[in-house]
């Protein structure tokens, strides 16, 4: 493949910079919050639990920024001359850009997960691996979405500034996403939401997991079997435990036992996350592919 | 190397910025083994053509064919056997040169050694520098090493000149006619008059986007009506600084 390279430079490119192994760290301590809750959520699995702590935010303004110069910061500096005129498709230029930028920051990742897993280990025992291996697929496919998207960015913006931005727009959003979710609710619908009673209602629901950090902690929820929910899974247990009053949107609270549509299933988290990475690539491919790249 | 197809050919080929038309109708033919020089003010649209050439820049109009290909079309087969060395690049700051030559010999498929191509262009005491800390004549003497990766079968040289020392200049000629000898075509833009007249079999020169004047140097004298001792500078003022006739967009 020519376009292998491209692809090891790039993961180069990743691995030597700083802010990469930051980044490690960051996960590591950010992940890394024994609470009683989590404990009697999951036991001796809260090590894995961390793994989803320290992905949360962390992940997403990682990868972001760590991929949103790929193609801006090349036209920027005019390097992208060499780059087009190397025996490469523009497809494979995008291609051997995700691909290898994925690969940096999957292995920064790992070293992140492989560290709270012995942190967690000496801690807390062994855990179960089966949960453990879900949930590193899963982190690689909320990885793979975000690579996705920060490549779009940089291939769809016309300076690094703006990619900035962009980059910035994206984590203030899915920050507040669910407040958005409920202000645009409320004004269709007519219905207020009480996050600490939520309606039942797929949609609302639904739209609520449509971020890549949502259905990713969707699905780590389900893998870890502490509910149906895009919180965090020590929310999720509070809010399913007896005698416990939180804002937070569950399925199983809100839902009697049974009715909650075939779409809030979790395990459909995983087409949603397919589909933040499948949309952006087409997106990148489109906007790369036609014009000019000067 | 031996072709029935002109390695370059453009037929009507146009670039419209809004406005502004920076390559306008452009009829270019250049043949297997030439060193085709390709001459013209700044702005005069060279760059833009060289863009559209290597599918930097895609045309509003005419059809470019490579090696009897379109760039657009076939990238992979047209850049295998084609060196650039582009104007107004800039280097991947934090790697070294080798590891820029490394690069293009990986992507490219061929075991060329880039120490060796260093030393060719001159940057032997430099090979493990971060080509991030060059000065303009290093960069450009890297970017030439990086164009010959592969024994390319055309070389695309835009203001190869650029920032060298006349021992650099003097460098870029001997290999221009080294690469030419070995059976290379070469196309290079310029504005250095006194080297292109020193290299170039053929020369064509480009005014607001258009060929305004082609042919060997003793030709182009002719054309501009000047004497035969005539210096290349007085041959390329006279050639553009006419009007531009048949109701050309400019720039």
């Amino acid at each position: 493949m020519q376009w292998s390279p491209l692809a090891r430079r790039e993961c180069r490119t990743v691995l030597t910079s700083k802010g990469a192994w930051i980044l490690t760290a960051l996960i590591v301590l950010w992940g890394f919050r024994p609470t009683y809750t989590g404990w009697n959520a999951i036991g001796q699995n809260i090590t894995i639990g961390y793994i989803q702590l320290g992905v949360n935010l962390l992940l997403p303004i990682g990868a972001l920024l760590l991929t949103y110069q790929s193609l801006i910061g090349e036209r920027t500096t005019g390097s992208i001359k060499f780059l087009i005129a190397l025996p490469l498709k523009r497809t494979q230029i995008l291609l051997g850009k995700s691909v290898g930028r994925f690969a940096g920051i999957g292995a920064i990742v790992g070293v992140a997960v492989l560290l709270i897993s012995i942190i967690g280990v000496v801690e807390h025992g062994t855990f179960a691996v089966l949960p453990f291996v879900g949930v590193v697929l899963a982190t690689a496919l909320l990885l793979a979405a975000l690579v996705s998207l920060g490549v779009l960015l940089s291939t769809a913006v016309d300076s690094t500034v703006s990619a900035a931005a962009s980059v910035l727009g994206y984590i203030f959003v899915t920050l507040f996403w669910s407040t958005v979710v409920s202000k645009v609710y409320t004004a269709i619908t007519g219905v207020p939401v009480d996050p600490y009673d939520a309606p039942a209602s797929g949609p609302l629901f639904f739209a609520l997991r449509l971020t890549p950090d949502g259905a990713y902690n969707v699905l780590t929820n389900w893998l870890l079997g502490v509910g149906n929910s895009a919180e965090q899974f020590h929310t999720v247990y509070t809010k399913l435990a007896p005698g416990q009053f939180i804002n937070a949107f569950v399925v199983e609270a809100a839902f009697e036992s049974g009715t909650a549509p075939w779409y809030l299933h979790p395990a459909l988290s995983i087409v949603i996350l397919l589909t933040w990475i499948a949309v952006p690539m087409a997106l990148s491919r489109r906007v790369f592919n036609n014009g000019d790249v000067l | 190397m031996s072709e029935d197809v002109p390695v370059i050919e453009t037929k009507r080929l146009t670039k419209q910025y809004g406005d502004v038309r920076a390559v306008d109708s452009l009829d270019l033919a250049i043949e297997s083994g030439d060193v085709y020089g390709f001459l013209g003010p700044n702005g005069a649209g060279k760059s833009t053509t060289i863009g559209l050439l290597l599918d930097y820049l895609r045309p509003t109009g005419g059809t470019i064919r490579v090696f009897g290909k379109d760039p657009q079309r076939a990238p992979v087969e047209i850049h295998n056997r084609t060196g650039v060395l582009p104007d107004r690049f800039g280097l991947y700051d934090g790697r070294s040169a080798r590891q820029h030559v490394s690069f293009v010999a990986e992507t490219k498929q061929v075991d060329d050694d880039p120490e060796a191509l260093l030393e060719r262009v001159g940057l032997a005491n430099a090979v493990d520098d971060n080509a991030g800390e060059f000065s303009k004549g290093m960069e450009q003497r890297l970017a030439l090493a990086m164009a010959l990766v592969g024994e390319p079968d055309l070389l695309v040289l835009d203001e190869p000149f650029n920032g060298l020392d006349p021992h650099g200049v003097r460098r870029v000629r001997e290999i221009v006619h080294e690469e030419n000898n070995r059976g290379a075509t070469v196309f290079f833009s310029s504005h250095v008059l006194g080297q292109v007249e020193l290299v170039c079999d053929r020369i064509g020169v480009l005014h607001r986007g258009r060929l305004v004047a082609e042919g060997t140097v003793d030709e182009l004298r002719d054309a501009a009506g000047a004497d035969d001792d005539a210096v290349m500078e007085d041959v390329f003022v006279e050639l553009t600084d006419a009007p531009i006739e048949a109701g050309g967009e400019s720039r």
